[in-house]
């Protein structure tokens, strides 16, 4: 049995217990996260490898989205997909799989498991995790939140059209520095995307919902519903009863330092220059 | 049976979390997995369910709070009644 480090937003993340064939997926998958085994773990995660494949739920005969189960209780959260079963503790913040994968199969286990634990542990650390897409120009973060279909892939390939960074257009996480917010890149992708990459902090400086329209627009929303989308993208956390009230206020707080707006757009990269003129940092400037 | 027949109370669901935010107001429904808006004078109506109260007394409510007479109050108070019970975010008594 093996253990690694996933390091990534200011957490490590210690997976002890894994087989070789395991090791080896998590390795290629994170490669450029893999933090040192030595230093001191956020959160610890145990592996355990269960050849009996009837104590779960079994694979579907055709393709499929990983359906998976989250059942938070006071002090922990019960997880289960195909494959795997698994335990969050809440404090401090650790978790038990088990899971009779080692295969193909097993990433998306992984995966599946590893988002809820960074969830929470960003959560923890006052951030928030947001269902999202996320690029940066290189100076500027911008975060889009929407649910399946709002058009975040979509936007993605856009901005990756004008050669702009993607971080993820599946999730990103965003906390809080001094007066303003960071956004930090999630080593995990939708449909757009390949290998988790290393990522430094980028200032938060546009928080938009997304509308579809012929002539790309950004317009204001109330603070309702700016929390109403914010609150409804933050996956697990939104859905678990010891964490709702905090997250509200959380939210509360940042729409008050980031308002959120509306991008309307079609699929044309002409979104970007109203994007841009909208959230363009002032300059110095002297006029006689 | 329509909303105005019936004598019974309301009050926010136990499961549901209410937040009045700026003019408005946000229902988080963690059964439902929605999250709703509610505007001002929703956010009223809704404030009061933080007790029980029959339809009466938020037509009463309304009426003292806002310039609108009491027909409409009750049309307005039962029409989102009837969409907050069916979302699941308040319940009757």
């Amino acid at each position: 049995m093996s253990a690694l480090t996933v390091e990534f937003a200011g957490s490590r993340y210690r997976f002890a217990g894994l087989n070789p064939e395991q090791d080896g997926r998590v390795r290629s998958r994170f490669q450029a996260l893999l933090g040192r085994d030595e230093a001191v773990a956020d959160v610890r995660v145990d592996i355990h490898f269960d050849p009996n494949s009837s104590a779960f739920m079994r694979r579907p005969l055709g393709p499929v989205e990983y359906p998976i189960a989250v059942v938070p209780s006071d002090k922990s959260i019960a997880v289960a997909g195909i494959g795997f079963t698994a335990n969050i503790d809440r404090s401090p913040l650790r978790a038990q799989m088990q899971t009779c994968l080692s295969d193909e199969w097993f990433l998306g286990a992984f995966e599946n498991l590893f988002r809820i634990i960074a969830c929470h542990r960003i959560f923890s650390e006052g951030g928030l995790i947001l269902h999202s897409a996320a690029f940066t120009d290189g100076a500027r973060g911008f975060l889009f939140c929407g649910r399946s279909g709002a058009g975040k892939t979509t936007l993605c390939g856009l901005a990756d059209e004008l050669d702009f960074e993607i971080l993820s257009d599946e999730l990103n996480a965003i906390r809080p520095v001094g007066g303003s917010f960071e956004l930090l890149a999630m080593p995990f992708a939708g449909d757009f995307g390949g290998e988790p990459r290393c990522h430094p902090p980028y200032p938060l400086t546009g928080l938009l919902g997304l509308a579809h329209g012929a002539t790309p627009s950004v317009y204001p929303c109330s603070k309702a519903q700016s929390a109403s989308r914010i609150v409804a993208s933050c996956p697990y956390v939104n859905s678990d009863p010891a964490l709702v009230d905090e997250l509200t206020s959380r939210v509360a707080e940042l729409i008050v330092h980031v308002p959120v707006r509306i991008l309307s757009f079609s699929k044309d990269v002409r979104f970007w220059s109203v994007l841009d003129h909208e959230y363009r940092i002032p300059t110095a400037a002297v006029s006689h | 049976m329509s909303i105005e027949s019936q004598p019974q109370q309301y009050r926010i669901d136990p499961h549901a979390r209410f937040r009045v935010m700026g003019d408005e107001g946000v229902f988080v429904l963690q059964e439902a997995r929605e999250v709703l808006v509610v505007n001002q004078v929703g956010a009223f109506i809704v404030k009061e369910l933080e007790g029980a109260r029959s339809l009466d007394e938020l037509v009463a409510a309304i009426t003292e709070r806002y310039d609108v007479d009491s027909k409409r109050a009750r049309a307005d108070a039962s029409s989102l009644l009837a969409s907050l019970l069916k979302a699941g975010a308040i319940k009757q008594l």
